[in-house]
């Protein structure tokens, strides 16, 4: 009885109630405990599923705040009171109101008869509710009763049109209620059957809730219920499809805790069934929540739970419970889903307060796994969007347009009255009055706005320089350990680097100069440079790719502070120019190459001139072992470089004595690690001359082009071929791209010369020489009289057997005739009987 | 009772004899393809229409390479064009009449003929064991006859009729078979028995006179010494006694028919196709083209029913020589080509090349032939070559050798076959690089792909150089950089190293550069192995893999077997390039790599083949160092970059 009364409370519950945590939770843990009583044998199977959503209810619960639930039952049991008063008044509903439990065994024997009369009570409560908070009981009291029949009655009367719509309300408590009774029947249904059976259940609740969600709101209930199915596809199914119906249910605002003072105004009628419509969707937005939640816990619904979020996220950052979505997203970021991405991409959704929510998270996701976690999740950030001068204008609209409309709706309690009274003058008045509260309104929301947005933009950026630190650091540690081959038993890779130094590197401009010094120490140290040259990085478990992208970050973020940063990346030029030799094509990404050459060499302000001369020495030397792509955006980068440094111009010259300029080093040394100690002044690009005869066109086309500039002035520069840079000359090169370039036709041949025929081509005299094949007589002729032996024996065979066949078929003939003699004489025997 | 033991043989050989049952199965598949050609169904588009078809759905397949690639891979075979044109196909043994002049010998020991097969085979046990039942049988036959005479008389008439019911039915089905082979001789053969002596006789004299009647009786010997077994229920057959007999029949014609022939048509040793067309209007051409005919179709007979390599080659060599008469008749020469085809396919080296160089020589005789022996001996060759283990490398190598020698009899029409073919090999590879579905990649990985890769690739290395080919060389090259890029790992190290083969050749016919060493770096990395030193040494042969097999990853063999084709790649490549005014740059990064290998690596077998070669690259290294230190003229002075080369290769 305890825990029906309970139920009856819920029942009663008017919508002001603040949708906290408590009552539906209680609800649904009541009604497994019930269903598990009743079927023992299920409850078993369930026990494992279901246990976890409980516990996760209690937990949940626990974590409130015990005033609050206190107060929470208070004010129920004032309000069930209040009810209680009333309720003498409704003598028809009164003994199904007076004892429900009584009524329940009813129910499952004669089913929908007791169902809508449970159903109308129900109604009539709800719309007594505020009522009730009005305090004027007495007056109201009946005309509401009556009021709430009427209601039900015009349902039932609106016809055929309407009926499906009423139906499912109907029939959806039976699903949760009859459970009992369909498990009695259930050895007759097939599982199947039950199977198709709720999904249609399922798509005739989900298509009257998205006809008519108002008055359906209720049916959401139903759904949810579904969802504690225990056969898994109807759990995934009812998920999908309450995830469609909120996706299309959800408002535009987010909806707000009415305040005590609210809930004793009076309002109008529509005013309330609005109230009702956000309490219960909200209501069963939470459970819905709660459920994925729970389930994404459960292997078998990771993928739907953690989709359905994603989806919920994506398409309503603004509504409530944001909070609870994004922190189970986040810590799911390397599902395929974009939810994250896209909510930082569309920041106008839900102003920006879910970024910095979700940056934190991450944040704190990251520092949590220890930096062990999947690319992507850092791989989002990349999709930030920091505005360098907030509060311009069009910011501003849209800040100042979602701010009225909050307003308007706190403004509809007082709007409906004028319009009731319908008159002109009066509206305009109010309108224009509106407007000028409206402006002012603007005027203020939109500075505050600015600061706001300052403010969580910077408490975004902290919370992302902290996350890519915290990743830097982690790297550095963990390489370092290595090197001592002390500790460590990870493997080694650091799956979080690459994005965020890609991150690193694309905001740089925003990184605090503060941070700058010790930011570039810690990327000298990760591409590999140590302070003794003779030390060859063995001990340094970066791959090539993570270090160049060092090399570009450490680059960005100088170039991005306008190099007022007072670093000397001579360090990492030479890390650059060391790394260049250790590329290999399939190990690394060409793309990071490239890009390399392109930040540091192509983009890169004026080099001195032995660096310059020992990049592109190093760089045709590069071009003559590597694939047409690497090769041509080395070409590039070189072509360049020739062109910022004139006077390397003479490196394609051979004046006399081999090299063109006398410098420090006299020799060039091919393997030089340090590119002042090269030499490479001394040397001349013969590389030029080979990859003339490259295969690829647009190489040997380009290498000529650079010969081309020994012809010339210093000054004058050669006519340019292309002008894409390192990095997309590498890409539309590369093989993936030329696989899916349509094929270009091969044009039909003009061959000139004719050959003559006879010459053999191919195949080689010595093979040749064995074809005048002329068997020894001996030999042949002994083979050939094999041949015709076998021939003859084969033959002979033929005939003997066909012989035997013969004879044999003509003793087996003699049996027929036997059999045909006797006949005869039995014939001429009977005959003679008949003659006789 | 002959007559009708006759009937019973023939139906007994056509059920059960090998060689009948192939040309049964023969004619069958054709009776069963000519109607589905009629038919527009979609099934057999690529299996049986027109030539003139053909390079416009090739061109189709190019343009919307995304929907049909997914048959390409049965598309990489040419269409073939099965209608023959059964004009002169009578192929009925047109029986020479004889001329009474021509005398039979009798031969002394003709009669123990028998005695003199030598050869023991299982047949003949059997045979004598049979004779025996036979013998038995009878005897109760016999019995039983004699005990009741008036089933004698049944037995007759049973026989008579069933004999009756038998030929009707027999007729209808052999009609279709054999074309009524016996039915339509209008004059019957003799059945007088050849001796010896007899063969000697007309030998001598047809060797004397070539226009002696004796020919005629000697070609129809040859005749039925070619059908011998085969045609047996002929009694004509029966001629032929003696394995004596036999082998100087056919050993005297094959050798000497050609010359016979020449002789009679007064033509001299290089005549072509021309010629003979113009003879057929002569008017001794009347009188001799029937034994032309009965000569190259009776041969054609022997071929397909030899089965020793040895006597194939014998009988191919000598009729390569009587090739152009072919050209007479087109139905014919086109049987003779599917004979040679599956011969030229078949294992045995000198039977596969003597039939190649008789494929050769009817080709380049016969440019109609071109076609569709073209077209054949690839689609062979892709069959044959559809796996590769240790065994069959030579033989397939052989027999790309001899595609690429028959597709540059005619360059101008084979580069179209090519670029059909290229066009096909790259739109499979995109597919795979788009898709990237197991089923897709399978099929570039495979040996069927990569042997015609190799083909083409052999092909323009051949050609290359008298014919300008140049976008052929680029689309091929782009395969080559696409397989290699849809495969890399060390598991596809086998056929990234066939891959860099072929770019070699490309690049030393074509005197193009190819940056080699990106593909090869791969292999040169160092790996450690030592802990995975099992006792049996396992041959790896990358020549017939194409990837390698996950138990020996990280077997030592494999290393090994790696790092020394890598090197036998990279000294090709530094081979090509070592006289050029550059070569101290192409070798830098190389050299680096081999040197750190060297460094690490612990297996004595590799340290050597390793250090020799940093030290020969080295030293040429510096020689051309030296020598280019003294030079004044700069990279861009192309002519005297060659003269330098030049230099020093006479150095």
């Amino acid at each position: 009885m305890g825990k029906n009364s309970k139920k009856k409370n819920k029942v009663i519950l008017p919508p002001q109630l603040p949708p906290e945590v408590d009552d539906d939770e209680v609800v649904v843990s009541d009604e497994d405990v019930e269903f598990f009583r009743g079927n023992e044998g299920h409850a078993r199977a369930l026990a494992r599923l279901d246990r976890k959503s409980i516990d996760s209810y209690v937990t949940r619960v626990a974590h409130h705040d015990d005033d609050e639930v206190e107060r929470l039952y208070e004010e129920r049991e004032r309000r069930r009171k209040a009810a209680e008063a009333l309720r003498p008044k409704s003598n028809k509903d009164e003994d199904l109101e007076v004892d429900p439990v009584d009524a329940l065994p009813v129910k499952t024997l004669q089913g929908e008869l007791v169902y809508n009369n449970a159903k109308k009570p129900r109604f009539d409560e709800i719309s007594n509710g505020p009522e009730s908070k009005s305090k004027d009981k007495g007056a109201d009291a009946k005309q509401a009763t009556q009021r709430g029949e009427q209601k039900a009655r015009s349902k039932e009367t609106k016809g055929d049109g309407r009926l499906p719509n009423v139906q499912p309300q109907i029939e959806a408590p039976n699903g949760k209620l009859q459970s009992k009774v369909l498990e009695e029947v259930e050895e007759e249904l097939s599982a199947e059957e039950l199977f198709e059976k709720k999904k249609a259940q399922l798509a005739e609740i989900g298509m009257s809730m998205l006809e008519d969600p108002e008055s359906n709101i209720r049916s959401l209930n139903d759904m949810l219920n579904i969802c504690n199915d225990k056969d898994q596809k109807v759990v995934k199914l009812g998920l999908t499809s309450l995830l469609a119906v909120f996706r299309d249910i959800i408002p535009s605002y987010r909806i707000r805790q009415l305040t005590e003072k609210e809930l004793t105004v009076e309002v109008s009628k529509d005013v309330k069934k609005m109230r009702y419509y956000e309490y219960t969707l909200l209501r069963s937005y939470k459970a819905y929540l709660q459920k994925l939640i729970s389930l994404e816990k459960q292997p078998n619904f990771y993928n739907v739970a953690v989709r359905c979020m994603c989806t919920l996220l994506d398409t309503a950052p603004h509504f409530n419970f944001r909070e609870s979505i994004l922190a189970s997203v986040a810590r799911n970021l390397s599902s395929p889903d974009d939810a994250v991405r896209s909510l930082f991409v569309n920041e106008g959704k839900h102003r920006g307060e879910a970024t910095i929510e979700a940056v934190r998270l991450i944040a704190d996701h990251v520092k949590l796994n220890d930096c062990h976690l999947h690319p992507d999740s850092i791989g989002v950030f990349l999709s930030l969007r920091f505005d360098e001068d907030i509060g311009k204008d069009d910011s501003e609209e849209e800040k100042g347009r979602s701010k009225k409309k909050k307003q308007r709706q706190n403004q509809e309690v007082p709007k409906q009255l004028p319009v009731s009274d319908k008159k002109k003058a009066k509206q305009e008045l109010i309108s224009k009055a509106r407007e000028e509260v409206d402006a002012e309104l603007r005027a203020v929301s939109f500075t505050l706005d600015a600061k706001e947005r300052r403010r969580i933009q910077k408490e975004t950026l902290s919370a992302l320089f902290e996350t890519y630190f915290r990743i830097l650091k982690h790297t550095l540690s963990t390489s370092n350990s290595r090197g001592n081959a002390i500790n460590v038993s990870t493997d080694g890779s650091h799956p979080l680097l690459a994005p965020c130094l890609e991150g690193l590197g694309k905001f740089s401009h925003l990184i605090d100069l503060d941070f700058m010094g010790e930011l570039i120490a810690c990327l000298k140290k990760l591409s590999g440079h140590t302070d003794h040259h003779s030390q060859i990085l063995h001990d340094n478990t970066l791959s090539v790719s993570e270090r160049l992208q060092c090399c570009i970050v450490a680059y960005k973020v100088w170039r991005s502070n306008l190099e007022a940063l007072n670093v000397d990346l001579q360090d990492f030029f030479v890390q650059l120019f060391n790394l260049i030799l250790e590329y290999r094509p399939d190990r690394d990404r060409g793309e990071v190459l490239a890009d390399a050459l392109k930040t540091l060499l192509w983009e890169g302000k004026h080099q001195d001139m032995i660096r310059a001369a020992a990049f592109i020495k190093r760089l045709a030397t590069f071009a003559l072992s590597f694939g047409s792509a690497e090769a041509l955006s080395a070409l590039i980068t070189l072509k360049h470089l020739l062109q910022k440094n004139s006077k390397c111009r003479n490196m394609l010259e051979n004046d006399s004595g081999g090299g063109s300029m006398s410098c420090l080093v006299a020799k060039y040394d091919p393997e030089a690690k340090d590119p002042y100690l090269s030499g490479a002044l001394a040397s001349v690009l013969w590389e030029l001359s080979l990859l003339q005869k490259h295969y690829d066109s647009s190489v040997s086309s380009m290498a000529s082009n650079i010969l081309s500039m020994a012809n010339l002035n210093p000054t004058q520069n050669p006519v340019p071929i292309s002008i894409a840079n390192p990095l997309e000359a590498y890409r539309d090169l590369s093989m993936e791209r030329e696989l899916s370039k349509p094929a270009n036709k091969v044009p039909p041949l003009n061959c000139k010369k004719k050959r003559r025929s006879k010459d053999f081509v191919a195949l080689s005299p010595t093979v040749l020489q064995g074809s005048d094949f002329l068997a020894d007589g001996d030999e042949l002729k002994e083979k050939l009289q094999n041949h015709f032996a076998v021939l003859r024996g084969i033959s002979e065979n033929e005939r003997l057997r066909a012989e035997l066949n013969h004879t044999l078929s003509s003793i087996n003939l003699y049996k027929e005739y036997k059999k045909q003699k006797k006949r005869v004489k039995s014939k001429a025997g009977k005959k003679k009987v008949a003659r006789a | 009772m002959a007559k009708k033991l006759g009937k019973k043989a023939r139906k007994f050989a056509r059920k059960n004899l090998q060689s009948v049952a192939k040309r049964n199965r023969k004619q069958r598949s054709q009776f069963v393809r000519r109607p589905r050609r009629g038919g527009s169904g979609r099934g057999d588009e690529r299996a049986g229409d027109g030539d003139e078809e053909m390079p416009q759905r090739a061109g189709d397949n190019l343009m919307n390479n995304g929907g049909d690639v997914a048959s390409l891979v049965n598309g990489l075979e040419f269409p073939e064009d099965e209608s023959e044109l059964n004009s002169d196909i009578s192929d009925s043994d047109d029986y020479l009449s004889e001329d009474s002049e021509c005398l039979y010998y009798s031969d002394n020991e003709g009669d123990n003929a028998v005695n003199d097969c030598f050869v023991q085979d299982g047949l003949d046990g059997e045979n004598d064991q049979m004779n025996i039942e036979i013998k038995k049988q009878k005897k109760n036959l016999n019995k039983l006859m004699d005990k009741d005479p008036e089933f004698a008389n049944y037995l007759e008439k049973w026989r008579s009729e069933s004999y009756r019911s038998k030929e009707d039915s027999d007729d209808d089905d052999m009609d279709s078979v054999d074309n009524g082979a016996d039915s339509s001789d209008t004059n019957p053969p003799n059945d007088k028995i050849l001796t010896r002596k007899t063969i000697n006789e007309w030998c001598q004299l047809v060797a004397k006179e070539p226009k002696s009647p004796s020919l005629r009786s000697l070609l129809n010997a040859y005749r039925d010494a070619c059908r011998f077994g085969v045609h047996s229920k002929s009694p004509s057959v029966q001629r032929i006694q003696s394995t004596e007999v036999f082998y100087q029949i056919i050993t005297f014609v094959l050798s000497e028919a050609d010359n016979i022939f020449r002789a009679l048509l007064d033509i001299s040793d290089d005549v072509n196709k021309g010629k003979i067309m113009n003879l057929r209007s002569a008017k001794k051409w009347k009188t001799i083209e029937p034994l032309v005919k009965s000569y190259l179709q009776n041969s054609l007979d022997l071929l397909s029913q030899l089965t020793d390599n040895q006597i194939l080659a014998f009988v191919l060599t000598r009729l390569r020589a009587s090739a152009v008469l072919f050209s007479a008749y087109p139905s014919t020469s086109r049987r003779l080509l599917k004979i040679l085809i599956r011969l030229w396919a078949s294992g045995d080296h000198n039977l596969s090349l003597s039939s190649f160089l008789m494929i050769r020589e009817v080709a380049s005789l016969l440019p109609e032939c071109l076609d569709l022996c073209l077209n054949k001996s690839f689609n062979t060759y892709l069959a044959s070559s559809k796996l590769v283990n240790d065994g069959n490398i030579k033989h397939i190598d052989f027999l790309t050798d001899c595609l690429v020698e028959l597709y540059s009899l005619d360059v101008q029409k084979s580069c179209e076959s090519a670029t059909n073919s290229i066009g096909q090999l790259n739109a499979i590879l995109r597919q795979a690089s788009k898709t990237k579905e197991k089923e897709e990649l399978r099929k570039v990985d495979s040996w069927q792909y990569i042997n015609s890769v190799n083909l083409w690739v052999r092909f323009l290395c051949c050609n290359y150089k008298d014919y300008n080919m140049h976008p052929l060389l680029s689309s091929v090259v782009q395969i080559l950089r696409g397989v290699a890029h849809l495969f890399p790992g060390t598991r596809y190290l086998p056929l990234r190293l066939r891959l860099v083969q072929m770019l070699n050749e490309l690049s030393s016919c074509s005197q193009m550069f190819f940056p080699i060493p990106s593909l090869l770096f791969d292999c040169l990395e160092f790996r450690d192995t030592s802990q995975k030193e099992h006792g049996q040494k396992t041959k790896v042969n990358f020549s017939s893999l194409l990837k390698v097999p996950k138990n020996l990853l990280k077997s030592r063999d494999f290393h090994e077997e790696c790092i020394l084709s890598a090197i036998d790649a990279l000294s090709a490549h530094f081979a090509q390039w070592c006289y050029h005014v550059s070569f101290p740059e192409v070798a830098t990064i190389p050299l680096i790599l081999l040197k750190r290998l060297y460094e690490q690596s612990t297996i004595e077998s590799l340290r050597r083949p390793i250090k020799r070669l940093i030290d020969q690259v080295d030293e040429n290294r510096n020689i051309v160092e030296r020598k280019r230190d003294g030079v004044s003229f700069s990279p861009n002075d192309t002519t005297s970059i060659e003269s330098f080369i030049h230099d020093l290769q006479i150095d």
